[in-house]
């Protein structure tokens, strides 16, 4: 398990929908911001990667010091994006593989808007579960 | 030192890049690529920088930023082998640094955020250049001074970034220690002070850095602003030259915040703007929420208004958890307070992610065409406290075109709480179509706000910023002009004219409501209401039938409302008196859904005579005559909107037509006056008396009144059928200037009496109060008819008589003579005949489609003049056709038609046969 770790999903139109300290540590009060920005960051290094391979995981694409960016990208162009300080890329792998398949759930739903704020307390809980598990 | 080496070697490499590179011949992905490289290396020189001004006590100076607290709270200090040491001859530098220090005022922020400054070290400096000393050179004294706190400094001074609890006790701890004298004298035994950690920096520095440009950089806080500007334009340039706009864009707002302190508000303001435009656009609103408060802050010392507002109404509509409620009551009466000041300019500020509205739930509201309403719109208010809004004003927009709909205007001063309100608005009549809510605008004081946005349903989902367009729901439908209400008489038939006589109009509504209506009756030419009178209103029981009867649409519709007609008790029908006051009636509430009979008194006035006809069958009595209209103008709706404007005709009529004809003229000049009596009416009329008021040139046969035996009376006629009365009247001698005048008229008097219901037709007369006593025999009334008895009734001077034919049956193609015997009844005078009086002109006239005239049509004959001569005219001709045809017809063309008595006295007919069948074919050879 990770001690700092943050995840967050960008819709395809760069809006964080989702947004989830996963990390052990306790958290920092400027922590989220901080993580938010670095990951804003990596949106640009994203955009440029993503066209360059046609895996969807593309793993560790930006560092910041001891932080690192994880991403993966799904078909409609959602980003998850990991910002963690270990290097357990299997891992991250499989927790990124699970999320997708928790997004598609969401996505399934009629009652959900792609690209709006995903609310659910269930895939909240799921999503932090996976967390403890893989990271 | 590393930093240092490390800032010369990126500039260096920096300029090296730029010689080299060449713009003109590379790929787009080479030079991206060369950008970014740039780029970074900027940024890198430039954190560097940072963190050596920190060292040397620079750290005030630098925006805490989250790009600048992201790169040096997580870069570790730099590990020299041996920290600096204060030298000796510094302590006037260390003082001057320590009155910095003391200065140094953390900035208030705009609107009273107070938010705990961003970390710009990794640990505290004091701590690590203290702990780093002691280790070196007096091994582990730190315990001495902190290890009753902590006695795992040591370890935490190697992995400073994973143990933020223990930075934040140290903190505390600092705080207290480095402002302490120390109680050492030896300077390596004794914790460093943090501004003799500065200087000690800055002269280790001074003594290392080699580059001259390097040492003026770090020799004044001025000319390390200005490098530090340089460095992070070339960062930002670079990198929005690689497309990497949100690394760019990032460090316009480190630019945008140096112009802010250095007073540069216009170019910090367009740099914070392109931040927040960025921010904003993706939806990263922690990270706005940290640059947006400056934002406003640099409109606001620009006197920017309405961007002010902008920023303002921005910071209203983040998420409620980035701000506190106090700093979001600062936002709400910073926006209030300009609101209620001179505004300069009249820009309408856009709230639309602040106020949102919609419609209510359930189907949009249904109006008829042309009335008016009240709509009643939900408004989310995300301002923290309640707002007072002076006016405000929804556009509507029909959604079959793009036209603004119209607006409806709520002037009143509404209050919106914080949350859902529900708000009212009049609504003036529209145009038929279906409407959806359009924007809300309004006014705050001088401040003109709108709002185009809609919300679903809930505060949580009007956060929610959609890129798209939400489907809109019609709110108000407005139909079609289609009849809301029907006026129509209630009796076809004939009223009695001249009396007063109850007509019913029946009001109907149609599924609308006439609650509140007022008619207006306007009566026609020859026609008045008798005001006297009040006017009775009653339920219309028929309306039930009737729509029974026009209800085909269903079964399950008739059949309830046949139930509802039946169940429903007589306590149901209503009666009411009314007034008409100045030509108005206003309805009473039971008639605003029911269908109902309006009574009103009137009476036709018509000067006229009637006049009898004389021939056999009545004539057709020109029923325009006797119409009369009554315009009527139905107000109703909610606000008397709705016309309804209708002309009904009334059929008026006397109570007969009178037709006459002699029946009999005997030798002594007495005549058999047959007078026909046809019922106009819908109503049975007993006929009490009858008399004729003769003229001059007519008396009474026999007794002398005239009038028939009274034995007959009284003689009751139904509807529609007739009845006949016999006069015996007989000529009197008259003079011949007599016959110059106009003979005036023969009055025939009838006195009867009406039965009939005023629901089917005439019915008696409205009984008036006011003169009641002026006639006695009320209820007989009386009609007078004119008869025309001319003078010389049937006295013709020649008889012309039709000779029968000589066989019964006459075949076609056979001939036939035709005879006519001409006769003088008596001497014909002298002026009536002018011409030589024997003789005489006659024509035949027949169809020569069925007649064959053989012989003259056309001739003389020649009648003497005296009384009783005769002569026949023969003629000879074949009919053509078999069947009933008229023969040939004789006329006497020079002799006046009312002098000739013909007989047979009409038309007639005559027989002919098809011809016989031709034996010639059927003789055997």
């Amino acid at each position: 398990m990770t001690s700092t770790a943050c995840f967050i999903i960008v819709s395809r139109n760069d809006i964080p929908i989702y947004e989830a300290e996963v990390g052990s540590a306790a958290k920092r009060e400027d922590a989220a911001q901080l993580h938010q920005f670095v990951l804003h960051a990596a949106l640009d290094i994203v955009q440029d990667l993503a066209w360059t391979t046609s895996a969807m995981f593309l793993k560790a694409i930006d560092r910041f010091n001891d932080l690192v960016v994880s991403v993966y990208v799904t078909a409609g162009h959602t980003r998850f994006m990991l910002l963690h300080d270990s290097r357990n890329e299997d891992g991250i792998k499989s927790f990124f593989q699970e999320v997708h398949e928790l997004y598609i759930k969401i996505l399934l739903n009629p009652l959900y808007l792609p690209g709006s704020r995903i609310t659910s307390s269930h895939f909240d809980t799921k999503v932090r579960a996976l967390a403890r598990k893989y990271l | 030192m590393r930093e240092v080496w490390v800032i010369t070697a990126c500039l260096a490499l920096v300029d090296a890049t730029s010689i080299q590179y060449n713009d003109e011949d590379v790929a787009p992905e080479t030079e991206k690529e060369f950008y970014r490289v740039q780029g970074d290396l900027y940024s890198l020189c430039r954190i560097k920088l940072l963190r050596l001004a920190y060292l040397i006590g620079y750290g005030t100076e630098i925006e805490r930023s989250p790009v600048n607290s992201a790169s040096l709270s997580m870069l570790p200090w730099p590990k020299p082998a041996v920290w600096p040491s204060v030298p000796d001859d510094a302590t006037s530098e260390v003082v001057v640094k320590e009155k910095m220090i003391l200065q140094e005022t953390p900035r208030v922020k705009h609107f009273g955020i107070q938010r705990k400054p961003l970390p710009l070290e990794p640990t505290i400096l004091v701590r690590e250049a203290n702990q780093r000393r002691s280790s070196l050179s007096v091994g582990n004294s730190s315990e001495i001074f902190y290890g009753r706190v902590e006695f795992n400094d040591g370890l935490a001074a190697d992995v400073p970034a994973k143990m933020p609890q223990a930075d934040k006790a140290h903190e505390f701890m600092m705080s207290r220690t480095y402002s302490s004298p120390g109680n050492f004298d030896c300077s390596i035994g004794r914790p460093m002070r943090l501004a003799e950690i500065f200087v000690a920096a800055e002269h280790a520095l001074k003594k290392t850095i080699s580059n001259p440009d390097l040492q003026k950089i770090l020799s004044s806080v001025e000319n390390f602003e200005q490098k530090y500007m340089e460095l992070t334009k070339g960062a930002a340039d670079n990198y929005h030259h690689s497309w990497w706009k949100r690394y760019g864009v990032v460090l316009d707002g480190e630019i945008a915040a140096v112009c802010f302190k250095r007073g540069n508000f216009d170019l910090a303001a367009k740099s914070y703007e392109k931040v927040c435009a960025l921010y904003a656009g993706e939806g990263w609103e922690d990270l706005l929420a940290e640059v947006l408060p400056s934002l406003a802050e640099c409109q606001k010392s620009l006197n920017d208004e309405a961007g002010y507002l902008l920023s303002c109404v921005r910071l209203l509509s983040l998420d409620k958890g980035l701000f506190l409620s106090k700093e979001r009551q600062a936002f709400q009466s910073e926006v209030v307070s300009l609101a209620h000041n001179e505004m300069t300019n009249h820009v309408p500020l856009d709230v639309s992610s602040l106020i949102t509205f919609s419609g209510n739930p359930g189907p949009p509201m249904a109006l008829c065409d042309g009335d008016t309403g009240t709509l009643s719109v939900t408004v989310w208010s995300g301002f923290p406290d309640d707002i007072t809004l002076d006016s405000l004003t929804l556009t509507l927009m029909a959604t079959y075109n793009a036209d603004e709909g119209g607006k409806l205007r709520n002037s009143n001063a509404t209050v919106l709480k914080p949350g859902r309100n529900t708000i009212t608005f009049p609504l003036p009549p529209q145009k038929p179509g279906s409407y959806v809510l359009g924007v809300l605008t309004g006014h705050i004081g001088q401040l003109t706000f709108r709002s185009h946005s809609f919300s679903k349903g809930g505060p949580a989902d009007s956060d929610d910023f959609m890129s798209y367009e939400k489907p809109t729901r019609p709110i108000l439908k407005v139909f079609k002009p289609r009849p809301l209400a029907d006026l129509s008489a209630s009796i076809s038939s004939a009223l009695l004219i001249n009396e007063t006589q109850w007509i019913g109009i029946i009001a109907q509504p149609i599924n609308y409501s006439l609650k509140g209506a007022v008619l207006h009756i306007d009566t026609g030419p020859g026609l008045m209401i008798e005001e006297s009178h009040s006017i009775e209103m009653e339920s219309n029981k028929k309306a039930g039938q009737g729509s029974v009867g026009t209800a085909n649409s269903g079964d399950a519709t008739k059949d309830s409302s046949v139930a509802a007609k039946d169940c429903s008790p007589a306590a149901d029908k209503h009666f009411e008196q009314l007034c008409l006051v100045s030509g108005k009636i206003e309805f009473p509430d039971w008639a605003s859904d029911v269908s109902s009979i309006l009574w009103i008194p009137i009476r036709a006035i018509d000067d006229k005579l009637a006049r009898g006809s004389s021939s056999g069958a009545p004539e057709k009595q020109s029923i325009v005559d006797r119409m009369r209209t009554i315009a009527l103008k139905l107000e109703f709706g909610i606000s008397k909107n709705q016309i309804y404007d209708t002309t009904i005709a009334l059929h008026f009529s006397d109570p007969f037509h009178v037709s006459t004809r002699v029946a009999n003229q005997c030798n002594d000049s007495t005549l058999l006056l047959q007078v026909t009596l046809h019922s106009q009416v819908n109503a049975t009329l007993s006929v009490y008396d009858a008399w004729l008021d003769l003229h001059d040139g007519f008396t009474h046969a026999g007794q002398g009144n005239g009038r028939p035996i009274s034995a007959f009376f009284p003689l009751v006629i139904s509807p529609s059928s007739r009845a006949g009365l016999l006069f015996c009247l007989c000529l009197e001698k008259r003079t011949a200037e007599d016959e110059n005048n106009v003979p005036p008229e023969n009055i025939l008097n009838i006195r009867y009496e009406i039965a009939g219901d005023r629901t089917i037709g005439a019915h008696p007369p409205v009984t008036m109060k006011s003169n009641e006593n002026a006639e006695d025999t009320s209820k007989n009334l009386v009609f007078r008819s004119a008869l025309v008895l001319q003078q010389p009734v049937l006295s013709p001077c020649l008889a012309v008589g039709f000779l029968p034919l000589p066989s019964d049956s006459i075949r076609v193609g056979q001939l036939v003579t035709m005879k006519w015997r001409v006769e003088r009844l008596k001497d014909i005078e002298e002026k009536r005949v002018p011409q030589n009086n024997d003789k005489m002109l006659y024509e035949i006239n027949a169809n020569s489609d069925k007649w064959m005239i053989a012989g003259r049509k056309r001739g003389h004959v020649s009648l003497d003049m005296k009384q009783g001569s005769r002569i026949v005219i023969s003629i000879l001709c074949m009919p053509l056709v078999a069947g009933y045809i008229h023969p040939p017809h004789l006329g006497l063309p020079g002799i006046d038609e009312v002098s000739i008595s013909c007989s047979p006295a009409g038309c007639h007919l005559v027989r002919v046969l098809p011809p016989a069948p031709s034996s010639s074919f059927c003789v055997p050879a």
